[in-house]
């Protein structure tokens, strides 16, 4: 009986310890598959999140209606906010402006501290795009009186110039959340890249005589 | 053993989950969230110590009244979610400030409400809400200065009712509605306070943000039971550094029942990221010949994570027919009173 229950304990043991690795496996895993890209510094020494998509076979101004569509349709106004387009035929661009919320990582859920904003470019070749966002400016949020966090006006920090104004911890998460923010929208692109916007069918409006009846 | 791996494995998924909760949250871009947004958790915790250098109590305002003792303000716990248009807010209070700040002993809420955005610029809340009205709030994490004015301390701190907020663009909006005759209570009363009586105060709220950094708000607050107050506040982030805000207002009371009018100046001036300068200049006058009181509040607000330490000294003088009453160490009246405190709030 004894044997059997050390043999109970062994076996809960052992899968209590299996379930502990594969749980630091997955963990690490997330951490891995976080690392696959990330943000870098461009000639001007800003952060950006730049991509270039490779999309064999598909028409420059295929892709350029498609990116015209994700910019009109994929967020709202108050998230991704078209700025220019330019159409002609050997630089079609379009830029935008947009921003996240940003939290520090935290054990609890815990509210927003603030926003990024940036802004967002858009290229279109044969067969091929590219995307970046840019220009990170961090505006803190602090506890209004109903409870709700809200913007501090007036306080605006680019990400490349925290000195004296964001604390080094805070800053990582918050470069945390461009970057996932900065995918999430990239992913989002991805998905309009991928097909043709549907077509608006304007409604028929029939004619009718009054005149023979 | 078992419970170790039991608690190890545990914590393990634990801090999987919530990381990923952690970073996947500032990727949310408003309306355009797939999955509900969790419940936000969020509150302060703060204590005190306080010297009044006569040696006794003797500023009159709002909380932080223990003289010479580590003393506690309150927990505060707030929930709020948000699914689509509809959210609500439950903040509960616990401690001396809490009890100082609400009327009915035993309810500790400090808010509860939802709200409805019926568009994008018009939304509707009701419930039991802090006041509209005023510079400083409840929540010490919410003040940059720990001691409260006379403002504050004289104006409402609840307000429970209906409200309807439009607005026009983000630099201008505005709200009306009607709450409760009786100010912060968490019901109408009757006269004699006994029954319930009305929902017959009217507020109002114009918010206008001129130039980027500064906003503004006007508001009113009248009705036949507890008077009318006329407030500007308004707050201008002049440079990432250096922010300048004011409050103004006056207030009658009922039935020619006298009032107060008053302004306070509050420059502010970020030293560092952690160390932040801050004066309070204030003018009272209460009405009918009631006297007035000037009182001067230097204070600073010194960060490491969420904590916030705060030294502050204060300085209130007035004139003999103000009503409080100032005493010197030796018991003798005074038109001078001046005290040292020092706070920790930690807010999450």
């Amino acid at each position: 009986m004894k044997a059997a229950l050390c043999f109970a304990g062994a076996a809960y043991f052992c899968i209590m310890k299996r379930l502990t690795i594969l749980l630091l496996f997955a963990m690490f895993a997330v951490r891995a598959f976080a690392q696959k890209d990330s943000l870098a510094f461009d000639e001007n020494n800003k952060y950006i999140y730049y991509q270039v998509v490779a999309q064999q076979g598909t028409a420059a101004d295929s892709l350029f209606s498609r990116a015209v569509f994700f910019f009109d349709k994929g967020y709202p106004q108050v998230s991704l906010k078209t700025t220019g387009v330019t159409k002609a035929a050997d630089a079609r661009s379009i830029n935008a402006t947009g921003s996240f919320l940003v939290s520090k990582k935290s054990l609890v859920t815990s509210h927003e501290d603030g926003s990024v904003s940036f802004t967002m470019h858009v290229d279109v070749k044969e067969g091929k795009y590219r995307y970046w966002l840019t220009d990170f400016v961090f505006n803190p949020y602090q506890r209004d009186r109903y409870n709700n966090y809200v913007s501090v006006p007036g306080i605006y920090i680019p990400l490349e110039k925290p000195e004296g104004k964001i604390d080094k911890k805070d800053l990582v998460g918050y470069l945390d959340g461009v970057l996932l923010g900065s995918r999430k929208i990239g992913a989002k692109l991805k998905e309009f890249m991928l097909k043709n916007p549907p077509l608006q069918k304007k409604p028929e409006v029939k004619k009718i005589s009054t005149k023979d009846w | 053993m078992k419970k170790k791996h039991l608690l190890f494995g545990l914590l393990a998924a634990s801090f999987v989950t919530t990381k990923a909760l952690a970073v996947s949250m500032p990727a949310d871009t408003g309306k355009t969230a797939a999955a509900d947004p969790p419940l936000v958790l969020s509150g302060s915790v703060d204590t005190y110590y306080k010297a009044d250098f006569s040696g006794h109590s003797n500023i009159p305002t709002s909380f932080a009244n223990e003289n010479n003792s580590v003393s506690i303000g309150m927990i505060d716990l707030a929930l709020k979610k948000k699914v689509g248009k509809a959210a609500f807010v439950g903040e509960l209070s616990f401690g001396p400030r809490s009890d100082q700040s609400i009327p009915t002993s035993g309810y500790h809420i400090q808010n509860l409400y939802v709200s409805y955005d019926v568009t994008s610029a018009f939304n509707l809340t009701a419930g039991y809400m802090s006041t509209f009205i005023g510079y400083e709030v409840i929540s010490p994490a919410g003040n940059f200065n720990y001691s409260t004015s006379y403002l504050f301390t004289s104006g409402p701190f609840q307000n429970a009712g209906f409200k309807a907020t439009y607005a026009f663009s983000d630099k201008v909006s505005l709200m009306a509605g009607i709450f409760n005759n009786k100010w912060n209570y968490y019901s109408s009363l009757s006269t004699n306070g006994q029954t319930y009586g009305d929902v017959s105060t009217f507020g109002a709220q114009l918010m206008v943000a001129p130039v980027k950094g500064w906003t503004a708000y006007l508001n009113l607050i009248t009705g036949s039971y507890s008077g009318t107050e006329f407030d500007l506040t308004t707050a201008y982030q002049i440079t990432n550094a250096f922010k300048l805000g004011l409050n103004a207002a006056t207030f009658s009371a009922p039935n020619n029942g006298g009032g107060f009018s008053g302004v306070a100046l509050y420059p502010q001036l970020a030293v560092s990221p952690v160390v932040t300068f801050g004066l309070r200049g204030e003018y009272f006058k209460v009405k009918d010949n009631g006297g007035d009181v000037k009182a001067l509040t230097v204070t600073s607000n010194i960060k490491a994570g969420p904590l916030t330490i705060i030294p502050e000294v204060r300085f209130d003088t007035k004139s003999d027919a103000f009503g409080a009453s100032f005493t010197d160490s030796n018991g003798m009246a005074t038109n001078h009173a001046s005290q040292f405190l020092l706070a920790a709030v930690y807010a999450f």
